[in-house]
């Protein structure tokens, strides 16, 4: 059925190569004293001046083009004295056609010019702006001119002045601008050209632009176009489909490694201990502020490494968040081992305080963070996918802190301690392991993984006293679906958590998306009460 | 347990708030009468003492802690808020400010036939015995508990305010619902009306305190405590305890959601603040701070910390979460049997043989 598309787009492509010197060879020197001629005539003759100007704007030599430039302003502020021997620039009196000096003589006549005709010279004018002026200020005001009539740009003109263009941002802009005038061009092997052009870049936008092509009347009566747009819609569909799915699992992947970030040191301390640390968004809410501070303290003694804060802030943010944990753990969890669910209204007092010590001593307003060249930008993939790199140091921080709490937890000696105690504390105990020291240690650990959590949300988002809160319920849930104390759990739980919020976010609005994997966690819990990775062993 | 007859904290309890429901109307227009502000701050420390009684109902007397009872207390705030709106609505001709808010011209259907109040009251107990019916029988059949139980239903309130939330939902979204001009016919915010419904909270409340102490005193509350201690044993010894909880925690959810109704009409607002999980976890401390296990001490707790935020709120709000923070700490260390251990004197250092049997009491 499509099979005879692609070969009449390559005709459509050969052809259109071979067509492309042919319209540089038409101008081949202007006649200057007949555009003056013309300039001071009737509408029609005015019609032509203005049309040989634009055409010199888009392929006249750069002495055409200086010569040809004042030509069109004058005409449009009727700064253009017309007599008996031709016409006179009245700005600088200088002779149209010689640029020699001269007053106009008799009675000069000004051109008026027509509704009809101002665009076109308004056109020229842009047009001769866009490749000469020198301020780019101008330049990007004549774009703007432009950019309101596509179909009357003559061809090659935005190639060569985006050749010629020195600054980035306006580059991009004339380019764009060139796809749009080509693809509305006169010649249909110039748009199928175009066509392939706009389908390399698959985004919405470039869909809008080729959807908007079935309405033009050459869809109907030319095959081979109509070929170029399907085939142009069908790529560019293709691209953002695939877009948007790596989209989804990319976001989905970033608020996973969040959720894991949050989450573990909760499991590791709920494993060991039975306690739920409702402190611990508290915790993250630290780990970010000691992260701006580092930032000011850089900003003050060493600018040069301000750029580096997020890195030279990790064992700050360690260090302080779990010298909290410590000492929350020795000054008040110590004594309500036995007691869970008054921990809970304990670590809650705990996270109130710390929510108020910090509104009190920082206010409420949002910190400022510097965004540092290594999560700034990103690179756009295919679609409307951007990788961007903010997301992506979320996501490597989680991997990294995975491995490092797998390496503690399974390679050194505290965590087989904490492992020991978590499966049987009274054995572990009998056997000689100090256990109250273990549970201090690891809540040292779990409140410093949260501070690491907080330091990775900084560039992200907005950190503030309140902050901790919209992490804390997610990542309750996290511990809950993965169960106690395993690390696997909670990569499992934060991974399909993260990519059910992303999966219904978009279908149902985010509140749904909570909605659903609450509903969802409560039903796997009629199936697995202990979550996915339990321990093995008696029920308590 | 003490018959009620002998619990002489309770009698003195419920003598207290049935004078104090009497004397009020009896001293309206004297010189002894409560200010405005004072008598609409006793009704809303009464409901606010049956919502405590709701929670310790299920956390002192079966050992489950519920974070979410502020979504039955919800429950029960939003549709008295629905009815008072409807029926000022049908009374005076006022269209509700989030009507016009949304833009809407008439009310959602669901909101029919909410000016007639039983039909509301009967719609607030099924839909509070649904919600809580439901996740009571899914939660406890999968034998899910202590922490796990506690979170799971923090993340139900957090989800429910995240929905109210929502300004599609017909029920007011983040502005929620006020202008209650009319209720039971008569005009809100006259000195009348405040008193009227301080005393009907004084009245229910006692009531609540009496049916709870006459169901805890019972045989039926003698299954709670041992269910509550030794649940397995219990079990072993062939009794069935998923339907003991599954009715206590939803009589507790139907005390909480009374609670919300007489709340409402006396605040004149209600809106999604009223499911944040702060508050929630803020009824467990007033029951850990009164005593849990106390039926007395729930409703002490509720009084006290409310008065003291009420007062703080004018003279010093930034200073209450410190000493809300400060209390939990005390309460948790230092008398983990909360005012009770105060009353008795029964200091207990934090570490030691003394607390050790403190803790052997509580676990009693």
């Amino acid at each position: 059925m499509k099979h005879w598309f692609l070969p009449s787009f390559l005709f459509g492509l050969l052809a259109g190569a071979w067509l492309l010197p042919a319209p540089a060879a038409q101008a081949a020197g202007l006649d200057r004293a007949g555009l003056v001629q013309d300039l001071c005539g009737d509408a029609g003759a005015m019609g032509r001046a203005g049309a040989a100007l634009t055409a010199t704007a888009a392929t006249g030599s750069d002495d055409e083009r200086a010569w040809a430039a004042p030509l069109a302003r004058a005409a449009i502020d009727r700064k253009l004295a017309c007599d008996a021997a031709g016409a006179v620039l009245t700005e600088g009196g200088l002779d149209a056609l010689t640029r020699a000096p001269r007053e106009a003589q008799g009675t000069p006549r000004s051109p008026l010019l027509s509704l009809k005709n101002r665009p076109v010279y308004e056109l020229a004018d842009a047009a001769f702006a866009l490749r000469g002026a020198p301020d780019a200020g101008r330049r990007a005001a004549a774009l703007r001119t432009l950019e309101r009539r596509p179909a009357l740009i003559p061809e090659g003109l935005l190639d060569m002045a985006a050749e010629a263009e020195g600054d980035a941002g306006l580059k991009a802009q004339i380019e764009a601008l060139a796809q749009t005038a080509a693809l509305n061009a006169a010649d249909p092997a110039a748009r199928i050209r175009a066509l392939s052009r706009v389908a390399d870049n698959r985004s919405r936008r470039a869909l809008t632009q080729v959807t908007a092509l079935a309405q033009d009347p050459a869809y109907a009566s030319n095959p081979e176009f109509r070929a170029a747009v399907d085939a142009a819609t069908a790529r560019i569909e293709r691209g953002i489909a695939i877009g948007d799915a790596l989209a989804t699992l990319y976001n989905g992947l970033s608020f996973a490694s969040i959720l894991f970030m949050a989450a573990i040191g909760l499991a590791i301390i709920f494993g060991l201990m039975g306690v739920i640390n409702l402190a611990q968004g508290e915790l993250i809410m630290i780990g970010a502020y000691v992260t701006f501070m580092v930032q000011q303290g850089l900003r003050h003694a060493a600018p040069a490494l301000l750029d580096w804060y997020l890195i030279l802030a990790i064992p700050a943010a360690f260090l302080v968040t779990a010298a909290i944990g410590i000492a929350l753990e020795a000054l008040l969890l110590r004594h309500l081992y036995r007691r869970p669910l008054m921990s809970l209204l304990a670590t809650w007092a705990v996270s109130l305080f710390l929510v108020n010590l910090v509104r009190v001593v920082f206010g409420t307003q949002n910190l400022q963070f510097e965004t540092p060249f290594y999560v700034s930008g990103g690179v756009p993939v295919i679609g409307d996918f951007i990788f961007t790199w903010n997301r992506m140091f979320a996501i490597a921080f989680a991997a990294v802190t995975l491995a490092l709490t797998w390496l503690v937890v399974r390679k050194t000696p505290l965590g087989l301690n904490i492992r020991a105690v978590t499966q049987n504390r009274d054995m572990a105990a009998c056997i000689g392991i100090p256990t109250r020291r273990v549970d201090m240690m690891a809540f040292g650990l779990g409140s410093g993984l949260a501070g690491l959590a907080g330091l990775a949300l900084s560039p992200i988002y907005s950190v503030n006293p309140q902050m901790g809160q919209n992490f804390i319920i997610d990542s309750f849930m996290v511990v809950v679906l993965g169960g106690v104390g395993t690390i696997a759990g909670t990569v499992v739980a934060a991974l399909g958590i993260g990519q059910i919020n992303v999966l219904i976010e978009p279908l149902w609005g985010a509140v749904a998306a909570k909605v659903i994997v609450l509903l969802m966690i409560i039903g796997f819990l009629q199936w697995r009460p202990e979550g996915l990775f339990a321990v093995k062993g008696r029920r308590k | 347990m003490t018959p009620v007859s002998r619990d002489r904290p309770f009698l003195a309890l419920v003598a207290i708030l049935v004078i104090v429901a009497v004397a009020m109307p009896l001293l309206a227009g004297t010189p002894f009468a409560l200010s405005r502000y004072l008598a609409n701050a006793i009704g809303q420390l009464a409901s606010f003492a049956v919502l405590a009684l709701a929670l310790d109902l299920i956390w002192g007397y079966l050992g489950i802690l519920s974070l979410g009872h502020g979504l039955f207390f919800a429950m029960g705030g939003y549709v008295m808020a629905m009815y008072l709106l409807k029926h000022s609505f049908v009374v005076t001709g006022t269209v509700p400010d989030f009507l016009q808010f949304m833009g809407w011209k008439d009310f959602p259907f669901y909101w029919a036939g909410f000016d007639f109040f039983p039909y509301a009251l009967a719609v607030a107990v099924a839909v509070t015995l649904l919600v809580s019916g439901v996740f009571g029988y899914v939660s406890f059949r999968s034998r899910v508990g202590g922490v796990y139980f506690a979170i799971i239903t923090q993340a139900l309130v957090y989800v429910a305010m995240l929905l109210m939330f929502r300004n599609d939902t017909g029920f007011g979204g983040n502005n929620g619902m006020t202008g209650f001009s009319v209720l039971f016919g008569w005009p809100m915010g006259t000195s009348g009306m405040i008193t009227a419904l301080s005393v009907v909270s004084l009245l229910v409340l006692a009531s609540v305190l009496l049916g709870c102490r006459l169901l805890v005193g019972s045989r039926f509350g003698a299954l709670m405590l041992a269910t509550r201690d030794d649940e397995t044993r219990l079990r072993t010894l062939g009794y069935e305890t998923l339907r003991l909880k599954l009715i206590v925690w939803c009589l507790s959810a139907l005390i909480a959601m009374v609670a919300g109704m007489l709340y409402v009409p006396q605040v004149g607002i209600i809106n999604p603040r009223l499911l944040s999980p702060e508050l929630s976890l803020e009824i467990a401390v007033w029951v850990a701070i009164g005593g849990r296990g106390h039926l007395v001490g729930a409703v002490i707790g509720a009084l006290l910390v409310n008065a003291v935020k009420f007062w703080l709120s004018f003279a010093a709000p930034e200073v209450w979460p410190f000493i809300l923070s400060g209390l939990i700490v005390l309460v948790v260390l230092v008398f983990p049997n909360g005012l009770i251990d105060l009353a008795k004197l029964k200091l207990v250092r934090p570490m030691g043989a003394r607390r050790m049997a403190a803790e052997l009491e509580e676990a009693r």
